[in-house]
């Protein structure tokens, strides 16, 4: 309806703004007898703008609306955005390599080390996805599946996990469709999950992915002997205080857990290095050091 | 049979949601094809003239590509980027209910998408608008 309305109104509204100035044209015309007519004068009444079909643009939002408005959710990269970034950097030779085995338990009692552990062996899944033998890559879903059943994600999830790790078995899907599916599964259908475990348990998950993804470009930066990489792929301030600010929330389960306790700490550690303009080797070193004992502490 | 066509008449919202979700779905797994993958995906149920807006870091070099499909309720969307200082870098030219918008940032920074729903087809409901952040 919109659209047809402005079309039409744009097909008749040049051809009545013309009118006055063709009925000058002619007169001129038909008193000027054979000598040819001087150019036309603009005619006094002015004449009105054609109508165009394109859309007023939406309004510009102000810096504090912004600021007040945005969703969190979207903010920290994936891993295998952090993979892809780093191989733009010019650091070749990709992060599946440096991934390692974890023996994680999914299944205990304190839901945020449940939702940092899952982020971690969910990062661990996306950035081995096209290297990793069958059965790792089915020994780290059934991980995901584990932490996904005890933060409490409802019966979806687990059994898109069981039907995935059924088509891998008998080799039904490819490993670069596993890789969209991975992907869409880590930046879009959990950020949505409502967990029974509540709602730090999405920006938890995150946080796990992130340090684990974090800590392997911090390893390549440093192997690569690359500090400018550094600055272009770890200094991420917003990303550190959002999570943050889920580690410190009041009500956390940090009494029965050193891990937490160590991630908060860490993450201080990592604002206060993120906070300068420029990071130096020695940054990236830390950076690595400090999400090691956060890793090595799962 | 029947309980299921009564239920998907008392819920055209979500049925609303879903058209949103899918025609996304669609142009995600179409982005592999040349490249792109998914970072992010969200939705948002809006009022004409409503937005939402989400905070995301992009990497140097990067090329990105912010997709949305409004459900038909939707005549107009529209996205637009702003950097970390509010300034607005990008922005979709398409009059339609599935606008794109593409950049390739200087410098690793956060930014802030906004989502409009610029035009509503009925004003009396809501339209609902799925955007995705890829990345190649």
């Amino acid at each position: 309806m919109f659209l047809s309305l402005s079309s039409r109104t744009r097909l008749v509204t040049p051809a009545l703004a013309l009118t006055p100035m063709l009925a000058l044209f002619l007169t001129v015309a038909a008193c000027s007898g054979d000598t040819p007519a001087p150019a036309a004068k603009p005619a006094d009444k002015p004449v009105q703008a054609p109508v165009t079909t394109a859309a007023a643009p939406p309004p510009t939002l102000a810096m504090s609306d912004l600021a007040a408005e945005a969703q969190n959710v979207t903010l920290a990269p994936s891993p295998a955005e952090m993979q892809k970034a780093m191989e733009k950097a010019g650091i070749s030779g990709g992060l599946s390599k440096l991934v390692q085995d974890r023996d994680l338990k999914l299944d205990v009692s304190n839901k945020d080390v449940v939702a940092v552990r899952t982020g971690v062996v969910l990062a661990d899944c996306l950035l081995t996805v096209k290297e990793a033998t069958k059965e790792k890559l089915v020994a780290r879903l059934a991980l995901v599946k584990t932490g996904m059943n005890t933060l409490g994600a409802g019966k979806d999830l687990p059994a898109t996990i069981d039907d995935l790790t059924a088509r891998i078995n008998n080799d039904s899907i490819s490993r670069d469709d596993l890789v969209k599916e991975l992907d869409e599964m880590h930046g879009a259908i959990i950020p949505e999950i409502q967990f029974e475990a509540g709602d730090r348990s999405v920006p938890l998950i995150q946080a796990g992915s992130w340090l684990e993804g974090s800590n392997l470009v911090a390893a390549a930066i440093v192997a690569a002997n690359k500090p400018d990489a550094g600055t272009q792929m770890l200094r991420q301030p917003e990303v550190v205080g959002y999570f943050l600010k889920y580690v410190k929330t009041e009500g956390a389960d940090k009494a029965s857990s050193g891990v937490i306790t160590q991630l908060q700490g860490t993450l201080e550690k990592l604002q206060e290095i993120a906070a300068k303009p420029a990071l130096t080797l020695d940054d990236v070193k830390e950076i690595k050091a400090q999400t090691d004992s956060v890793l090595t502490l799962l | 049979m029947h309980i299921l066509l009564l239920s998907l008449l008392a819920t055209p919202a979500r049925a609303d949601e879903d058209q949103a979700e899918t025609c996304l779905r669609t142009k995600i797994w179409d982005g592999y094809n040349t490249g792109y993958a998914v970072r992010t995906s969200q939705k948002a149920t809006l009022n004409q003239g409503g937005h939402k807006v989400y905070l995301v870091t992009l990497y140097a070099g990067t090329d990105y590509k912010v997709l949305a499909c409004g459900d038909t309720n939707v005549g107009n969307a529209d996205l637009v980027l702003y950097d970390h200082s509010g300034k607005q870098v990008a922005q979709d030219s398409s009059n339609d209910r599935e606008p794109v918008l593409q950049y390739t940032p200087q410098t690793t920074d956060t930014y802030y998408i906004a989502v409009h729903a610029s035009t509503l087809n009925d004003l009396g409901k809501q339209g609902s608008v799925s955007t995705a952040v890829t990345y190649k």
